[in-house]
């Protein structure tokens, strides 16, 4: 007992460091995971707060852009409220403004924080777009803030197909520019032409069906590939994004539970 | 009283990094995490355990505010963990050691190679756990000389600026 004592002592430092570096990791490994905590990430109040005091200093320096892009947004708005008076509405789909508080573009893993919470309705999961199109998935939400996962994140899988005839593919992006997206497993037998449109799919509860995401700026097949490798000009200018709309469709839980231990 | 100091300076620094630092948006790759200096220029006499604690809860603020929970924390509590034993192997002349780690205590050369080997260390374990995989090995191996190269000019600055 007391040479075990004795080692145990000797080692104490090293001891520390294996502890401390496991929950680090375990850390890392829950980080992976859906939901996240709120209050460790950029999601918590005080931190978000911050951004959201830093980004109200930037504010000033693009409202000339700002406005001619929100002069657009009310064009196209009012353009979509007179094709809904024509047409029924059948998806329960409401869309919640949202400010980019907080935001990187240049790193492998990059987030956004926004200004809407769960007060707001925010839930884990719900799409966000901007008027030129998708933008990311909602991850982590707090009360006030929560962090969205845009395209140009490593981690992030997108449902994808042509417009013009339906064909599905997976939107990854390979943290090199954040202006161009790969969409992937789409079958050599399809003809891919530069310039295509790539939308949503709606095979996931995130998105409905039809949301503009990109459009093709070069393919390539190799000898003998059964999939090609297809660059998407992605339409979301990441590197400007201050609005975005948050998707949340009444749906989404039964959608969810449906698709639930399904992957 | 140094406690205090060294507690002021931290949030001066953490200030600069949240506010300047992780704005930069240089070439895509330069991300410093100037932070470490309040790490790397903490007196020697602390325990070392009570040390890498503290790395762990520097890097755990860190953390939250860059969206990677674990990550600055795992790579504080390394550098902590390794700080003695790299100060050991640099330093010839352990008298020289009494509190503050300085380049008056222990000589300009060593200090420098001190900075650089603990900014490395904790540069590279920040990028490669952050990318967790080995396909973008290249781009984290550049991402961490260009941010090891800013970070160590300005702990090296902040030196001479201090003990001049």
């Amino acid at each position: 007992m007391q040479t075990l004592l004795k080692i145990l002592l000797r080692y104490s430092n090293f001891l520390v460091f294996i502890a401390l570096e496991v929950a680090a990791f375990l850390l890392i490994s829950m980080n992976n995971a859906y939901p996240r905590s709120s209050i460790l990430s950029t999601a918590n109040d005080f931190v978000a707060w911050q951004h959201a005091q830093i980004s109200e200093i930037n504010s000033y320096f693009g409202l000339k852009h700002q406005n001619e892009q929100l002069a657009a947004e009310n064009a196209a708005l009012r353009n979509q409220i007179s094709s809904m008076e024509s047409t029924e509405n059948d998806a329960p789909i409401r869309y919640e403004n949202a400010k980019v508080v907080q935001m990187t573009t240049d790193r492998l893993h990059n987030y956004l924080t926004i200004n809407r919470g769960a007060k707001d309705g925010i839930q884990s999961k719900q799409g966000v777009r901007n008027e030129d199109g998708a933008v990311g998935i909602v991850r982590t939400v707090g009360r006030n803030y929560s962090v969205v996962q845009p395209l140009i994140n490593t981690h992030t899988n997108l449902s994808c197909r042509f417009a013009k005839n339906g064909y599905i593919g997976t939107l990854q992006w390979d943290g090199k520019d954040s202006r161009f997206a790969l969409l992937t497993d789409v079958a050599a037998h399809m003809v891919v032409n530069q310039g295509d449109t790539i939308i949503t799919s709606g095979l996931s509860a995130a998105f409905p069906e039809g949301i503009p995401v990109g459009i093709v700026e070069n393919s390539t097949l190799k000898e003998g590939d059964s999939y090609y490798t297809i660059r998407v000009r992605l339409h979301t200018n990441f590197k400007r994004l201050k609005y975005v709309e948050v998707i949340q469709n009444a749906h989404q839980n039964e959608l969810e539970e449906l698709t639930d231990g399904m992957d | 009283m140094e406690w205090t100091k060294q507690f002021v300076r931290y949030v001066i620094v953490m200030i600069l990094q949240v506010l300047l630092f992780d704005q930069l948006q240089l070439w895509g790759a330069c991300h410093p995490y100037i932070y470490v200096l309040c790490l790397l220029m903490m007196p020697i006499t602390l325990p070392h355990s009570a040390s890498m604690i503290i790395g762990a809860a520097a890097g755990l603020v860190m953390d939250v505010f860059c969206n990677s929970l674990g990550v600055h924390m795992a790579a504080c509590i390394l550098l902590m963990f390794i700080r003695p034993y790299l100060i050991g192997a640099i330093v010839n002349d352990k008298d020289r050691l009494n509190e503050q780690i300085s380049s008056r205590a222990i000589g300009t050369e060593a200090l420098i190679k001190y900075v650089v080997i603990g900014v490395l260390i904790h540069h590279l374990t920040v990028f490669s756990l952050a990318a967790w995989s080995f396909s973008h090995i290249w781009f984290v191996l550049l991402e961490t000389l260009v941010s090891s190269i800013v970070t160590i000019l300005i702990i090296i600055g902040y030196n001479v600026m201090s003990y001049r």
